[in-house]
Protein backbone atom coordinates (compact mmCIF):
# COMPACT_ATOMS: atom_id res chain seq x y z
CA UNK A 1 0.00 0.00 0.00
CA UNK A 2 1.52 3.26 -1.21
CA UNK A 3 1.73 6.27 1.06
CA UNK A 4 -1.32 8.24 -0.19
CA UNK A 5 -3.66 4.95 0.03
CA UNK A 6 -2.59 3.91 3.49
CA UNK A 7 -2.76 7.70 5.30
CA UNK A 8 -6.18 7.76 2.94
CA UNK A 9 -7.17 4.27 4.65
CA UNK A 10 -6.54 5.45 7.83
CA UNK A 11 -8.25 8.74 7.86
CA UNK A 12 -11.49 7.11 6.10
CA UNK A 13 -10.72 4.65 9.55
CA UNK A 14 -11.07 8.03 11.96
CA UNK A 15 -13.81 9.56 10.07
CA UNK A 16 -11.15 12.60 9.62
CA UNK A 17 -11.01 14.78 6.60
CA UNK A 18 -9.48 13.51 3.46
CA UNK A 19 -9.57 17.16 1.77
CA UNK A 20 -6.79 19.37 1.79
CA UNK A 21 -3.67 19.95 0.06
CA UNK A 22 -1.19 16.90 -0.27
CA UNK A 23 2.22 16.89 -0.22
CA UNK A 24 5.44 16.19 1.81
CA UNK A 25 5.64 17.63 5.17
CA UNK A 26 8.93 17.62 7.61
CA UNK A 27 8.08 18.06 11.40
CA UNK A 28 10.77 19.25 13.41
CA UNK A 29 11.66 19.88 16.83
CA UNK A 30 14.75 21.10 18.86
CA UNK A 31 16.12 20.68 22.47
CA UNK A 32 18.63 23.09 23.50
CA UNK A 33 21.20 22.66 25.79
CA UNK A 34 20.24 18.84 26.42
CA UNK A 35 23.45 17.81 28.36
CA UNK A 36 24.22 14.67 29.60
CA UNK A 37 21.04 12.07 29.78
CA UNK A 38 19.49 9.08 29.45
CA UNK A 39 16.14 10.48 28.02
CA UNK A 40 15.23 13.00 25.23
CA UNK A 41 11.74 13.76 24.19
CA UNK A 42 11.02 15.72 20.63
CA UNK A 43 7.87 17.57 20.37
CA UNK A 44 6.77 17.69 23.64
CA UNK A 45 8.43 21.11 24.67
CA UNK A 46 7.53 24.50 22.18
CA UNK A 47 8.58 26.98 24.52
CA UNK A 48 10.84 29.70 23.22
CA UNK A 49 11.32 28.48 20.33
CA UNK A 50 11.65 30.06 17.22
CA UNK A 51 10.40 29.11 13.53
CA UNK A 52 14.43 27.96 13.27
CA UNK A 53 13.72 25.46 16.43
CA UNK A 54 10.30 24.15 15.07
CA UNK A 55 7.57 24.34 12.79
CA UNK A 56 4.46 23.42 15.23
CA UNK A 57 2.79 25.10 18.03
CA UNK A 58 2.03 22.31 19.87
CA UNK A 59 2.28 18.62 19.40
CA UNK A 60 -0.40 17.39 17.54
CA UNK A 61 -1.30 18.01 13.88
CA UNK A 62 -4.21 21.07 13.10
CA UNK A 63 -8.19 19.58 13.17
CA UNK A 64 -7.62 19.17 8.89
CA UNK A 65 -3.92 17.93 8.71
CA UNK A 66 -2.67 14.45 8.97
CA UNK A 67 0.95 13.07 7.99
CA UNK A 68 2.55 9.60 7.16
CA UNK A 69 5.88 9.76 8.59
CA UNK A 70 8.49 7.72 6.24
CA UNK A 71 12.19 9.00 7.76
CA UNK A 72 13.06 9.66 11.03
CA UNK A 73 16.15 12.70 11.28
CA UNK A 74 17.95 13.12 14.25
CA UNK A 75 21.10 15.71 14.50
CA UNK A 76 22.96 17.38 17.40
CA UNK A 77 25.31 20.29 17.13
CA UNK A 78 27.70 21.82 19.64
CA UNK A 79 27.36 25.44 20.77
CA UNK A 80 29.61 26.45 17.85
CA UNK A 81 27.27 24.74 15.31
CA UNK A 82 29.47 22.30 14.71
CA UNK A 83 27.42 18.53 13.61
CA UNK A 84 28.59 16.43 15.73
CA UNK A 85 27.65 12.49 15.95
CA UNK A 86 24.12 12.10 17.51
CA UNK A 87 24.93 10.96 21.10
CA UNK A 88 28.67 10.22 21.00
CA UNK A 89 31.17 11.44 23.14
CA UNK A 90 35.20 11.33 22.93
CA UNK A 91 34.46 9.14 19.85
CA UNK A 92 32.33 6.49 21.75
CA UNK A 93 29.40 5.34 19.66
CA UNK A 94 26.31 5.31 22.25
CA UNK A 95 23.94 2.80 21.74
CA UNK A 96 20.23 4.40 21.84
CA UNK A 97 17.23 3.63 21.20
CA UNK A 98 13.98 5.31 19.58
CA UNK A 99 10.50 5.24 19.73
CA UNK A 100 7.49 7.01 18.28
CA UNK A 101 4.50 7.37 20.18
CA UNK A 102 0.90 8.42 18.67
CA UNK A 103 -1.68 9.12 21.01
CA UNK A 104 -1.78 6.31 23.95
CA UNK A 105 0.10 4.20 21.13
CA UNK A 106 3.78 3.06 20.58
CA UNK A 107 4.00 2.81 17.60
CA UNK A 108 8.03 2.68 16.95
CA UNK A 109 9.45 0.70 19.88
CA UNK A 110 12.78 0.97 21.05
CA UNK A 111 14.64 0.85 17.66
CA UNK A 112 18.38 1.26 17.69
CA UNK A 113 19.81 4.23 15.92
CA UNK A 114 23.58 3.93 16.18
CA UNK A 115 23.29 1.38 13.20
CA UNK A 116 22.47 4.44 11.29
CA UNK A 117 24.63 7.26 12.35
CA UNK A 118 27.12 7.01 9.20
CA UNK A 119 30.25 6.60 11.14
CA UNK A 120 30.54 3.10 11.86
CA UNK A 121 29.62 1.52 8.79
CA UNK A 122 26.32 -0.10 9.17
CA UNK A 123 22.87 1.41 7.89
CA UNK A 124 19.70 -0.58 7.52
CA UNK A 125 19.00 0.25 4.02
CA UNK A 126 20.33 0.59 1.09
CA UNK A 127 19.77 4.51 0.68
CA UNK A 128 22.49 5.16 2.88
CA UNK A 129 25.13 3.18 1.69
CA UNK A 130 28.04 5.49 1.30
CA UNK A 131 27.73 7.18 5.02
CA UNK A 132 30.15 5.45 6.22
CA UNK A 133 32.65 8.68 7.21
CA UNK A 134 34.73 7.98 10.03
CA UNK A 135 34.51 10.79 13.05
CA UNK A 136 38.08 12.50 14.54
CA UNK A 137 36.27 15.04 16.18
CA UNK A 138 38.27 18.10 14.75
CA UNK A 139 34.70 19.17 12.91
CA UNK A 140 33.59 22.79 12.54
CA UNK A 141 30.78 24.42 11.68
CA UNK A 142 32.19 24.47 7.97
CA UNK A 143 34.14 22.05 7.49
CA UNK A 144 31.54 19.14 8.37
CA UNK A 145 33.07 15.67 9.27
CA UNK A 146 29.85 14.09 10.81
CA UNK A 147 26.43 13.02 9.63
CA UNK A 148 23.16 13.14 10.86
CA UNK A 149 21.42 10.29 12.21
CA UNK A 150 18.52 9.38 9.55
CA UNK A 151 16.43 6.01 9.53
CA UNK A 152 14.58 5.49 6.47
CA UNK A 153 11.00 3.22 7.73
CA UNK A 154 9.35 0.10 6.54
CA UNK A 155 5.84 1.20 7.76
CA UNK A 156 4.11 3.85 7.21
CA UNK A 157 3.26 4.92 10.41
CA UNK A 158 0.19 8.01 10.34
CA UNK A 159 0.06 10.55 12.65
CA UNK A 160 -3.95 11.43 12.64
CA UNK A 161 -5.43 14.73 12.99
CA UNK A 162 -5.25 16.44 16.74
CA UNK A 163 -3.74 13.12 18.23
CA UNK A 164 -0.89 13.82 20.25
CA UNK A 165 2.98 12.26 19.24
CA UNK A 166 6.51 12.11 20.41
CA UNK A 167 9.57 10.90 19.66
CA UNK A 168 11.78 9.00 22.72
CA UNK A 169 15.28 8.40 22.61
CA UNK A 170 16.50 6.07 25.76
CA UNK A 171 20.16 5.68 26.16
CA UNK A 172 22.71 5.13 29.51
CA UNK A 173 23.37 8.70 29.98
CA UNK A 174 24.55 9.62 26.46
CA UNK A 175 26.48 13.09 26.01
CA UNK A 176 24.39 15.85 23.73
CA UNK A 177 26.24 18.86 25.14
CA UNK A 178 25.49 22.27 25.82
CA UNK A 179 24.59 22.64 22.10
CA UNK A 180 21.03 21.33 20.75
CA UNK A 181 19.51 18.26 19.68
CA UNK A 182 17.19 18.45 16.65
CA UNK A 183 14.38 15.71 15.42
CA UNK A 184 12.48 16.00 12.23
CA UNK A 185 9.90 13.61 10.86
CA UNK A 186 9.21 13.83 7.27
CA UNK A 187 6.72 11.96 5.36
CA UNK A 188 3.27 12.35 2.85
CA UNK A 189 0.51 14.61 4.46
CA UNK A 190 -2.08 16.36 4.19
CA UNK A 191 -2.26 20.46 5.13
CA UNK A 192 -5.22 22.68 5.52
CA UNK A 193 -6.58 24.19 2.49
CA UNK A 194 -9.61 26.28 2.26
CA UNK A 195 -10.37 25.62 -1.41
CA UNK A 196 -12.79 27.84 -2.79
CA UNK A 197 -14.41 27.72 0.68
CA UNK A 198 -13.37 31.38 1.49
CA UNK B 1 0.26 0.87 -6.81
CA UNK B 2 1.63 4.68 -6.66
CA UNK B 3 0.42 7.01 -8.84
CA UNK B 4 3.09 7.54 -11.52
CA UNK B 5 4.53 10.84 -12.14
CA UNK B 6 2.77 10.59 -15.46
CA UNK B 7 -0.77 9.80 -13.79
CA UNK B 8 -0.57 12.94 -11.35
CA UNK B 9 0.42 15.12 -14.58
CA UNK B 10 -2.73 13.87 -16.18
CA UNK B 11 -4.90 13.94 -12.83
CA UNK B 12 -4.34 17.73 -12.09
CA UNK B 13 -4.68 18.76 -15.73
CA UNK B 14 -8.20 16.52 -16.43
CA UNK B 15 -8.70 18.83 -12.76
CA UNK B 16 -8.37 22.05 -14.34
CA UNK B 17 -9.60 21.96 -17.40
CA UNK B 18 -6.50 21.39 -19.65
CA UNK B 19 -7.50 19.13 -22.23
CA UNK B 20 -4.26 19.69 -24.39
CA UNK B 21 -1.81 18.43 -22.04
CA UNK B 22 -1.77 14.98 -22.87
CA UNK B 23 -0.76 15.61 -26.38
CA UNK B 24 2.78 17.50 -25.33
CA UNK B 25 5.85 16.05 -24.99
CA UNK B 26 7.27 14.35 -21.99
CA UNK B 27 10.78 15.20 -20.93
CA UNK B 28 12.57 15.26 -18.05
CA UNK B 29 14.01 18.68 -16.42
CA UNK B 30 15.05 21.43 -14.23
CA UNK B 31 13.85 25.26 -13.43
CA UNK B 32 16.95 27.07 -11.03
CA UNK B 33 17.14 30.55 -9.94
CA UNK B 34 18.81 32.93 -6.91
CA UNK B 35 17.85 35.45 -4.90
CA UNK B 36 20.56 38.05 -5.32
CA UNK B 37 18.14 40.55 -4.00
CA UNK B 38 18.10 38.68 -0.25
CA UNK B 39 14.50 39.62 -0.99
CA UNK B 40 13.67 36.05 0.66
CA UNK B 41 12.11 34.89 -2.20
CA UNK B 42 13.45 32.51 -5.61
CA UNK B 43 12.00 32.77 -8.49
CA UNK B 44 9.93 35.75 -8.16
CA UNK B 45 12.47 38.02 -9.82
CA UNK B 46 13.42 35.76 -12.37
CA UNK B 47 12.92 37.78 -15.09
CA UNK B 48 15.41 40.13 -14.28
CA UNK B 49 18.51 37.63 -14.03
CA UNK B 50 21.31 36.60 -16.44
CA UNK B 51 20.37 33.29 -18.16
CA UNK B 52 21.94 30.95 -17.42
CA UNK B 53 25.33 32.25 -14.47
CA UNK B 54 22.18 32.76 -12.33
CA UNK B 55 18.48 31.42 -13.74
CA UNK B 56 17.43 28.76 -17.18
CA UNK B 57 13.77 30.91 -16.76
CA UNK B 58 12.87 34.23 -18.55
CA UNK B 59 9.63 34.70 -15.96
CA UNK B 60 8.66 32.43 -13.21
CA UNK B 61 5.43 30.71 -15.37
CA UNK B 62 5.40 27.68 -17.84
CA UNK B 63 4.01 29.43 -21.22
CA UNK B 64 0.86 27.12 -22.49
CA UNK B 65 0.92 23.48 -22.48
CA UNK B 66 4.21 23.34 -20.44
CA UNK B 67 4.39 22.36 -17.17
CA UNK B 68 6.65 20.72 -14.13
CA UNK B 69 6.05 18.15 -11.70
CA UNK B 70 8.53 18.71 -8.77
CA UNK B 71 9.83 15.52 -7.48
CA UNK B 72 12.95 17.06 -5.84
CA UNK B 73 13.28 20.53 -4.59
CA UNK B 74 17.51 21.22 -4.01
CA UNK B 75 19.16 23.95 -2.47
CA UNK B 76 22.63 25.97 -3.48
CA UNK B 77 24.94 28.80 -3.03
CA UNK B 78 25.63 30.81 -6.23
CA UNK B 79 28.72 33.17 -6.21
CA UNK B 80 26.76 36.68 -7.72
CA UNK B 81 30.22 38.07 -7.90
CA UNK B 82 31.10 35.25 -10.67
CA UNK B 83 29.58 36.16 -14.01
CA UNK B 84 29.33 32.58 -14.90
CA UNK B 85 27.31 31.68 -11.75
CA UNK B 86 29.53 29.75 -9.52
CA UNK B 87 27.59 26.89 -7.26
CA UNK B 88 28.62 26.16 -3.73
CA UNK B 89 27.52 23.86 -1.47
CA UNK B 90 25.19 25.53 1.43
CA UNK B 91 26.54 23.75 4.25
CA UNK B 92 30.23 25.42 3.54
CA UNK B 93 28.89 28.86 3.31
CA UNK B 94 26.57 28.66 5.65
CA UNK B 95 27.89 26.55 8.12
CA UNK B 96 26.49 23.35 9.53
CA UNK B 97 23.91 24.91 11.90
CA UNK B 98 21.78 26.37 9.36
CA UNK B 99 18.91 25.55 8.38
CA UNK B 100 16.41 27.06 5.00
CA UNK B 101 12.84 26.89 6.44
CA UNK B 102 10.82 27.10 2.89
CA UNK B 103 7.34 27.83 1.19
CA UNK B 104 6.36 26.40 -2.17
CA UNK B 105 3.79 28.89 -3.66
CA UNK B 106 1.76 27.91 -6.64
CA UNK B 107 -0.18 30.66 -7.66
CA UNK B 108 -2.40 31.61 -4.94
CA UNK B 109 -1.55 28.40 -2.87
CA UNK B 110 1.24 27.54 -0.53
CA UNK B 111 1.90 23.60 -1.41
CA UNK B 112 4.44 23.24 0.77
CA UNK B 113 4.51 24.86 4.17
CA UNK B 114 7.58 26.15 7.09
CA UNK B 115 9.61 22.65 5.20
CA UNK B 116 12.86 22.76 6.70
CA UNK B 117 16.15 21.63 4.85
CA UNK B 118 19.58 21.21 6.69
CA UNK B 119 22.95 22.70 5.80
CA UNK B 120 23.58 19.04 7.71
CA UNK B 121 22.20 17.36 5.28
CA UNK B 122 18.75 15.58 4.98
CA UNK B 123 16.38 14.71 6.16
CA UNK B 124 16.62 11.91 2.41
CA UNK B 125 19.73 13.17 1.73
CA UNK B 126 22.63 12.25 2.98
CA UNK B 127 23.52 9.02 1.17
CA UNK B 128 26.69 9.20 -1.52
CA UNK B 129 27.46 12.31 -0.15
CA UNK B 130 30.92 14.05 -1.64
CA UNK B 131 33.87 13.48 0.58
CA UNK B 132 36.42 16.29 0.65
CA UNK B 133 39.43 13.66 0.05
CA UNK B 134 42.35 15.19 1.46
CA UNK B 135 40.41 16.82 4.49
CA UNK B 136 37.96 13.96 4.79
CA UNK B 137 34.69 16.47 5.23
CA UNK B 138 31.38 15.53 4.37
CA UNK B 139 29.56 17.74 1.84
CA UNK B 140 25.98 17.23 2.20
CA UNK B 141 23.47 17.51 0.11
CA UNK B 142 20.81 19.92 0.93
CA UNK B 143 17.41 18.55 -0.91
CA UNK B 144 14.07 17.12 -0.19
CA UNK B 145 12.70 14.64 -2.55
CA UNK B 146 8.87 15.13 -2.59
CA UNK B 147 6.95 11.93 -1.25
CA UNK B 148 4.28 10.51 -3.28
CA UNK B 149 3.97 11.84 -6.96
CA UNK B 150 4.90 15.01 -6.56
CA UNK B 151 3.34 18.72 -6.94
CA UNK B 152 2.47 20.26 -10.46
CA UNK B 153 3.27 23.45 -11.57
CA UNK B 154 0.76 24.03 -14.30
CA UNK B 155 0.89 26.25 -17.46
CA UNK B 156 0.66 29.88 -17.35
CA UNK B 157 0.84 29.94 -13.42
CA UNK B 158 3.08 31.98 -11.13
CA UNK B 159 5.06 29.79 -8.96
CA UNK B 160 8.19 31.04 -6.29
CA UNK B 161 9.71 29.56 -3.25
CA UNK B 162 9.73 31.50 -0.02
CA UNK B 163 12.49 31.23 2.95
CA UNK B 164 14.29 32.21 5.69
CA UNK B 165 17.49 30.75 6.49
CA UNK B 166 18.00 30.15 10.55
CA UNK B 167 20.67 29.06 13.05
CA UNK B 168 19.37 25.61 13.99
CA UNK B 169 21.43 25.95 17.66
CA UNK B 170 20.00 29.26 18.92
CA UNK B 171 17.12 29.88 16.73
CA UNK B 172 18.09 33.58 15.24
CA UNK B 173 17.84 34.66 11.61
CA UNK B 174 21.35 34.20 9.62
CA UNK B 175 22.08 37.31 7.80
CA UNK B 176 22.94 36.76 4.37
CA UNK B 177 26.11 36.48 2.99
CA UNK B 178 27.73 39.42 0.71
CA UNK B 179 27.82 38.53 -3.10
CA UNK B 180 26.60 34.28 -2.16
CA UNK B 181 22.97 34.00 -3.12
CA UNK B 182 20.70 31.08 -2.16
CA UNK B 183 19.94 29.84 -5.46
CA UNK B 184 17.30 26.73 -5.27
CA UNK B 185 16.12 24.27 -8.20
CA UNK B 186 13.39 22.39 -8.90
CA UNK B 187 13.77 19.16 -10.63
CA UNK B 188 10.86 17.04 -11.93
CA UNK B 189 8.93 15.31 -14.90
CA UNK B 190 8.53 17.92 -17.38
CA UNK B 191 5.54 18.38 -20.08
CA UNK B 192 6.81 20.55 -23.39
CA UNK B 193 5.24 22.20 -26.01
CA UNK B 194 4.52 19.61 -29.07
CA UNK B 195 2.82 21.49 -31.39
CA UNK B 196 3.03 18.16 -33.56
CA UNK B 197 1.54 19.02 -37.27
CA UNK B 198 0.25 22.08 -36.33
CA UNK B 199 2.70 23.90 -37.84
Amino acid sequence: MSQINKLAYVDSKLGAPSEGQQTTRILFNTIEAPGTTSGLIFFKTFQGLTNGQTNLTQNKLDSMESMVIKTIWLAQYNTAGALVTFGANAGLQFQQTLSVLVGNQQVVKNLPIQFNQGVNGQAYDRLHTNAGAQFYGNTSRLEQQAQPCEIRLLTDIVIPPQVSFEVRIDSTNATYGTGAVVCALSGYGKIFSAGNTF
Amino acid sequence: MALSAQDKILYVANKLGLTSLKDMQASTGAVYDCDPEESGQIFTSAARHVNPAVTNLNTNQFEVNEALLVETIGFYINDIEESVGNVRNFQQVYGSNAVIVFDLIIGNKRTMVQTPVFAAGGPYTFANNAVDGPNGLVIPRNQVYLEGAGILIPPQIQWSVEYRIFNVVTGAVIPFEASLSLGCYLFGTRVLLNFNTSI
